[in-house]
């Protein structure tokens, strides 16, 4: 794919600024978080090593919106074209598994849509891998070769960077005077750089090895006490399915507003203790063990099933803003051992 | 843009049958075309209120109204119990799928249904008698708590009992001095020899341990789970395959069922819950 060079970020970051609206990532205490660009302050942004803690699916799908207004008809109000720069490879497999859900089959989300239309993607790699980073266990990998509109590689003196739609190599042609060519010798060390992370992520990750394809791990283990077992330090803080990048749950409510009545569209989660209870009271997972197991499964083997991908990419975010201390490779680890165990025992008998 | 999917079309409530102490029909008329298939099932919005789903208990071919019958269990339903002729709804849909009708031609159709579970079997019952010809028979076996609880009772007690070509038995938990017929739950009168095995589908549709335990007596009776057809009854509340609240397994419930056969769910966990 074309490539090209720049020495310093702010004049490409000013010069997409100038065109839309701008999120790039902040690093508040210990993790990164999306705000709003400013050009007019020097030193507006830092290049993030690793993926921010929270998730890219709030600008594609908000916490709460408005998604109809009765009896009066409503359209998805005038969405404004928005960029946003330090996705990483793991950001950008989450949107693939949004579009999924909200873009495919007979029915579209018109205010996802909207937004997904509208949205500049300026990926960059990763270094230094988080302690909870295991996307490399999931398909994942410390850069991206697809799914962005641009795509940053810092290396010695500047950055490389990569085209990776119309709509990225319109933005290089239009400001071809920012950037020059690319020398052979950078394109190598970012190269380099790649295969070094993408070590140091396969050995951080070395003991999350499975028996068989996880689907499988998941499917053949469906019965196990695993969920129960970890479950009993979970205090149902939802924190999980919050920052989880595919989580999309939601619960459509409606208000009294003093001029119309409306649908509103808010996160939900699975978690919640009656978020599949029926009127009558019914409720198939009234054990937090259950929810939990659901929300793996949906993930690792429901969603595969339907979609033929993971709907879990391997950030890790979860295992950071856990509150009580469960940890996804931890289940995972524990399942696989389950059903080599059960492997075992059938061999045996 | 697309046709925003959240937006319910108008309608309106024109009259209100009471069924039940707590079961009322209500008979809705859409401001729009409306159609559906019998099975499908409508979100039914009380304007600021809230939004519940139903399956019409009307046949398909009446396109200009539609029977909804609806039992008072929770929040909405409990408000739409209050409601009174004239009131303005919302509705959303037609969702899922719906009963299969064309794969049960030539065939038995042995139907199992309890309580506000008639809903939707009243539907489907009246489009299989508009052509009963096509089937090789339809057997109903339905039950209530007690005789007060059935819902329908003119055309239950009367009408639908003397079409040709139904055979229709009822049962209730709880007798009184006029009840003539059975008494026990829905599974004491299934009989395997009211079953012609090589050539039925079983239709079920009432509250969850009746589902169950039916389910597993038409197991006994030789029923392939392909061929027993399960009305679920999850919280579904998009409608459209994405807000996750009714799924079981890979499957949405609003958007690949309500119908499903045993055999799509039966290796998932808690569908009986």
């Amino acid at each position: 794919m074309e490539t090209v060079f720049i020495s310093k970020l702010k004049p490409f970051l000013d010069a997409v600024a100038e065109q839309v609206e701008l999120y790039v990532p902040k690093k508040v205490g210990d993790y990164y978080v999306f705000q709003r660009y400013d050009s007019s302050v020097e030193a507006a942004v830092e290049f993030n090593n690793i993926r921010t803690c929270t998730p890219v699916k709030e600008f594609l799908f908000p916490l709460r919106e408005l998604a109809a207004v009765f009896p009066e008809s409503f359209e998805p109000e005038d969405i404004k074209p928005f960029a946003i720069f330090g996705l990483k490879d793991c950001d950008l497999r989450s949107i693939e598994i949004l579009d999924k859900v909200f873009l495919e089959e007979e029915f579209e989300d018109p205010f996802y849509v909207a937004r997904r239309e509208k949205m500049f993607v300026i990926s960059s790699d990763c270094f230094d891998p988080g302690e909870s980073c295991f996307c490399n266990v999931l398909d994942g990998k410390s850069y991206a070769d697809s799914g962005f509109d641009l795509n940053v590689a810092p290396v010695k003196d500047g950055f490389v960077i990569e085209v990776g739609s119309d709509k990225g190599k319109e933005f290089i042609e239009e400001h071809s005077q920012l950037f020059t060519e690319v020398p052979e010798a950078l394109l190598n060390e970012r190269d380099e750089n790649r295969t070094q992370t993408q070590k140091q992520l396969e050995q951080n990750n070395a003991s999350l090895k499975f028996e068989a394809p996880i689907r499988d791990v998941m499917t053949d283990t469906q019965d196990s006490d695993v969920y129960d077992q970890e479950a009993t330090t979970c205090v149902e803080c939802q924190a999980c399915t919050r920052v989880c990048p595919t989580c999309h749950c939601f619960y459509l409510y409606d208000t009294k507003q003093k001029d119309y009545f409306g649908k509103m569209k808010m996160w939900d989660s699975c978690m919640r203790l009656t978020y599949a209870q029926v009127a009558g009271g019914a409720n198939p997972r009234k054990v937090l063990g259950d929810r939990l197991k659901h929300r793996l499964m949906h993930k690792l083997a429901y969603f595969f099933d339907r979609y033929g991908i993971n709907m879990c990419v391997g950030c890790g975010r979860c295992v950071d803003a856990e509150t009580g201390d469960i940890d996804i490779r931890t289940v995972l680890r524990k399942l696989n051992e389950e059903l080599m165990n059960k492997k075992e025992a059938k061999a045996a008998k | 843009m697309n046709q925003n999917p959240y937006k319910p079309i108008n309608g309106e409530i024109t009259n209100i049958i009471d069924e039940s102490p707590t079961i009322k029909t209500f008979v809705v008329v859409p401001e729009e075309k409306f159609k559906f298939k019998t099975g499908q099932f409508v979100e039914l919005t009380l304007p600021g209120e809230g939004e519940a789903p139903f399956t019409p208990s009307s046949s398909p071919a009446e396109t200009k109204k539609m029977d909804i019958t609806i039992m008072k269990a929770g929040c909405v339903t409990t408000l739409l119990h209050q409601c009174k002729k004239g009131q303005k709804v919302g509705i959303r849909g037609p969702y899922g799928n719906g009963y299969p009708v064309e794969d049960f031609v030539g065939k038995q159709v042995y139907i199992v249904g309890g309580g506000v579970g008639l809903a939707p079997i009243r539907s489907l019952f009246l489009t299989l008698v508009d052509r009963i010809k096509d089937f090789k028979s339809v057997v109903c076996r339905f039950g209530a708590k007690r005789p007060d609880d059935f819902i329908y009772k003119n055309t239950l007690f009367g009408s639908w009992q003397k079409i040709d070509g139904v055979d229709m038995k009822l049962t209730v938990d709880e007798a009184n001095g006029k009840w003539k017929s059975n008494v026990g739950v829905v599974t004491t009168i299934l009989s395997a020899n009211d079953v012609n095995i090589k050539s039925a589908v079983a239709v079920v549709c009432g509250p969850p341990i009746m589902m169950k335990f039916s389910t597993l007596k038409l197991l006994e009776f030789g029923f392939k789970p392909k061929d027993i057809y399960l009305s679920m009854e999850k919280n579904m509340s998009c409608g459209i395959g994405k807000c996750g609240h009714c799924m079981i397994g890979k499957y949405y419930v609003c958007k690949d069922g309500p119908v499903f056969t045993y055999e799509q769910i039966k290796s998932y966990p808690n569908i009986w819950d």
